[in-house]
């Protein structure tokens, strides 16, 4: 069932026979441009990986000696196992600063983002206090649903992690501080684009984040009534064409008429359901979740779970955003601002367009820049009589 | 009236409300002691034009605090090279500091008598200080920078009275509490509360309110052990333990605390306190929700009864016991993470709520003004709180222990905090008493007599 599921979810409106051309790299994006984005890459990459090794044995050792820290709670099974939880978290976090800073020096040092050390380091604080809060909550579902159905709690916990998934879906939008894109012609494209593929109106906004980077973005969200596409500032400040733009609005209206959103949320289901009974067999020998000495264990058991799904997730992501550039390309008909497009974001957040093969299985979220332009080559050709 | 001091160094791990201090000890005696013969009365004439008539004071202690400061500077140098200050500048800055003591005391309404301008001993809140002692050159080198952490508590309590340059009720007004830019009285903080409330109080009974009075003089005290500290009268750096002023005595409340905690502190969970603290504060907005309801469904049924139904009052004293146990531990004030019931007995930090009898139904009806005032006094300790905190956690961060003083000075500010709670959602009519003690004489018959049998009166906390 698993797996006629997940047939069912891969297809895709990707001709089977598309072939990608070979792309000349360094003619397309420019041979300096290649180099400098290859160097810039392999830092972040590098950094990432001593990041992982040390979240994993940090994560070790808080499993083999973080049940010491239940002396420090006056609260119960589960309020103990809330405290644990974020202390495992707050752990992490301190030993992976350095990694974030070294990140975040290196970005800076080419320019790719415009965020301060300080605005950092503040708005990390932010982002831990959200993770602390999602994981109390995340603790408090799973324990209570262990206390009460013992090893029969993975069934309901991972349905209630796809309903919160869904719940946060849905209301994304509103957590995000936009307005309504201003440029006529882009909103009139974007109808056709809709009218084209099939689907109802979907509201354009901008959300500013030109203070903090000069990447450019955009991104589909919310589910149902709550849909939006989302453009970065940055895309529309002049450095890309019009038809780069338009390139983009196609792209993420392909998202929503392809249902991707909820195609995810599917996707995160049968991924969660046999995580949820990986995480109960393994914390059996602590007590199960229910007892809180199992919740360091079991933050070591997600942390290599997300890895090794990692590549899985990838290669669906990847599938996904090969369909919407599939689609964005049917309707605006325009390869050559879809190469200018992909060409500028190389430009612009110094992507490198063809990383080596297991760097994009286990982290390439979207096809290669160099694959990108070849697709959008392959569309030229086949539309060619 | 005896004078009568000061300064048990108590038990810091275990203490309870209504348990008697231990005897003090001549080698527990601090270099600076606050000593309290006050009986409460005042004069409503001049508690009337108390500011007008303090205005003489406020123009000469200006004047004597330029000197005390040329003074301070040439006592700084001295110690520096001989270790010691000079008998006769020590006795001049500590006149200065005394006289301080008398007009803050006397400006915040903890003493009545018009006070002297030569800062003489005797007055109704006094301190004494000790002659000259051998001080370490690099201790008095650094002493304005190793002052600052007292300083910051001295100015949320507001006791100073060297620190500014103008006399103000305002808090924000401290202009310069942690420098000798400009010298004078300057009354801030809790102290400026307990001022402007003890202002209406005196003027209606002629009276000032124990709790009050207790409060305001131990601010006072806290700041001539700072600034004496500050002007190199002695080396021994303040301490902001409440049970350090004696006579200390508790009244009856039917909201008490019990503190159990070890001062131990992780320092994992100290550094990431606050963080640690976001799921209890959802919990506590959620919570509140339903107090809200229960408290109006319970201020009903206490208009229409006289007493509030045992399951409403139930509620409402769990939902105050979770937000003591959850100030304690933001505050750093209690050491391990609280649990989401407010069950009793279940925080080192604990409070005691006596179910509430009949209630008097005016006090219920107009509960929601009359605890304006009280709210008023909870922020000034919820300043000290903020501070308490914020110097527990760098102290604990470094040291893996919070210190006792802290601790406890902290515990009464929670304390007020329950009690001014428990007085608004009806768990009780007596309204909240502001005194900073946790140790005092008892003062029951009942719990005399358990004393004397030898029973323990507080049960599993002592």
């Amino acid at each position: 069932m698993w797996v006629a599921t997940a047939r069912l979810l891969l297809e895709d409106a990707v001709p089977d026979s598309l072939a990608l051309p070979r792309v000349d790299i360094d003619a397309t994006f420019g041979a300096e441009l290649v180099e400098d984005a290859r160097r810039y890459e392999r830092f972040l990459v590098i950094d990432w990986i001593v990041a992982q090794v040390v979240l994993l044995a940090v994560l070790w050792v808080y499993a083999k000696r973080g049940v010491r820290f239940i002396a420090q709670s006056a609260a119960g099974r589960i309020g103990t196992g809330m405290m644990l939880g974020m202390l495992g978290l707050g752990i992490v976090w301190l030993v992976q600063l350095p990694f974030g800073a070294a990140a975040l020096w290196w970005e800076r040092r080419h320019d790719t983002t415009e965020i301060g050390y300080l605005e950092w380091a503040f708005g990390d604080w932010l982002a831990l206090g959200a993770s602390f809060l999602a994981i109390s909550l995340a603790l408090l579902i799973v324990m209570a649903l262990a206390g009460w159905l013992r090893e029969w709690w993975w069934i309901p916990g991972a349905g209630a992690f796809v309903a919160i998934a869904a719940l946060l879906t849905f209301v994304s939008p509103y957590l995000v501080e936009t307005k309504p894109l201003g440029d006529a012609g882009l909103v009139q494209a974007a109808r056709e684009y809709e009218r084209e593929q099939g689907i109802g109106e979907i509201p354009l906004r901008v959300e500013e984040v030109s203070g903090d980077t000069s990447d450019a973005n955009a991104y589909a969200t919310g589910l149902g009534p709550t849909r939006r596409v989302i453009l970065w500032d940055t895309l529309i400040d002049g450095r890309f064409d019009d038809g780069a733009e338009r390139t983009v609005i196609a792209h993420e209206v392909a998202h929503h008429s392809s249902r991707h959103l909820p195609k995810s949320l599917a996707w995160f289901g049968m991924f969660a359901l046999p995580a949820a009974w990986l995480l109960m067999r393994l914390t059996r020998r602590r007590g199960g979740m229910q007892a809180p000495e199992a919740v360091p264990l079991a933050l070591l058991v997600v942390a290599v779970i997300q890895l090794v799904a990692a590549p899985f997730q990838s290669a669906i992501s990847r599938s996904m955003e090969m369909e919407a550039d599939w689609k964005a390309l049917t309707s605006t008909r325009d390869p050559e601002g879809a190469r200018e497009l992909f060409v500028g974001f190389a430009e612009t957040g110094l992507g490198d367009p063809s990383p080596p093969g297991w760097q994009q299985l286990l982290l390439g979220t979207h096809p290669t820049l160099a694959d990108r332009v070849a697709m959008a080559e392959a569309w030229k050709v086949m539309r060619t009589p | 009236m005896t004078p009568r001091l000061l300064v048990p160094r108590a038990q810091h791990n275990v203490c309870v409300d209504a348990v008697p201090p231990s005897a003090p000890s001549r080698a527990d005696l601090r270099p600076i002691r606050l000593v309290v013969t006050d009986d409460c009365e005042r004069s409503r004439l001049t508690v009337f034009f108390r500011g007008i008539l303090a205005v003489p004071h406020l123009v000469w202690i200006l004047l004597w605090g330029v000197a005390a400061f040329a003074v301070a500077f040439v006592v700084w140098l001295a110690v520096l090279f001989e270790g010691r200050a000079p008998r006769t500048l020590h006795g001049f800055i500590a006149s200065y500091v005394r006289y301080g003591v008398h007009l803050g005391a006397y400006l915040a309404l903890a003493a009545n008598p018009y006070p002297g301008f030569t800062g003489q001993p005797g007055y109704p809140v006094d301190v004494e200080i000790d002659p000259p002692q051998t001080q370490g050159r690099w201790g008095a080198g650094f002493r304005l920078v190793l002052a600052v952490p007292a300083l910051l508590l001295a100015t949320v309590l507001g006791g100073g009275f060297q620190g500014g340059g103008s006399t103000s009720v305002d808090p924000g007004l401290w202009t310069d509490g942690t420098s000798f830019g400009s010298l004078g009285t300057s009354i801030g903080g809790v102290v400026a509360i307990v001022a402007l409330l003890g202002w209406f109080s005196c003027l209606a009974r002629g009276r000032m309110p124990r709790g009050m009075r207790d409060l305001a003089a131990y601010a006072i005290g806290y700041g001539a052990q700072t600034y004496g500290y500050a002007l190199l009268l002695t080396s021994r750096y303040p301490s902001s333990d409440p049970s350090l002023v004696h006579p200390a005595e508790l009244p009856e409340h039917p909201v008490r605390i019990t503190v159990t905690d070890p001062l131990r502190r992780s320092r994992l969970t100290v550094f990431f306190r606050l963080l640690l603290a976001l799921p209890l504060f959802v919990w506590a907005m959620l919570w509140t929700v339903a107090v809200a309801l229960a408290a109006f469904l319970a201020w009903l049924a206490a208009l229409a009864t006289g007493r509030v139904p045992r399951p409403l009052q139930r509620f409402l004293a769990a939902f105050v016991r979770f937000l003591a146990h959850l100030d304690a531990f933001v505050y750093l004030v209690g050491g391990p993470f609280p649990g989401f019931t407010g069950a009793a007995g279940s925080y080192p930090i604990d409070v005691t709520i006596e179910p509430a009898g009949q209630q008097r139904r005016l006090v219920t009806c107009f509960r929601l003004f009359l605890a304006v005032p009280a709210f008023l006094l909870a922020s000034g300790y919820g300043g000290v709180l903020l501070v308490v905190a914020v110097l527990g956690w760098f102290a604990a961060l470094f040291t893996g222990r919070m210190p006792s003083g802290l601790r406890d000075i902290g515990a009464a500010g929670v304390r007020y905090n329950a009690q001014t709670r428990a007085y608004m959602l009806l768990g009780t009519d007596r309204y909240p008493n502001a005194t900073p003690f946790l140790r005092g004489k008892a003062r029951s018959e009942e719990l005399a007599l358990n004393l004397e049998l030898g029973v323990d009166p507080v049960g599993e906390a002592t």
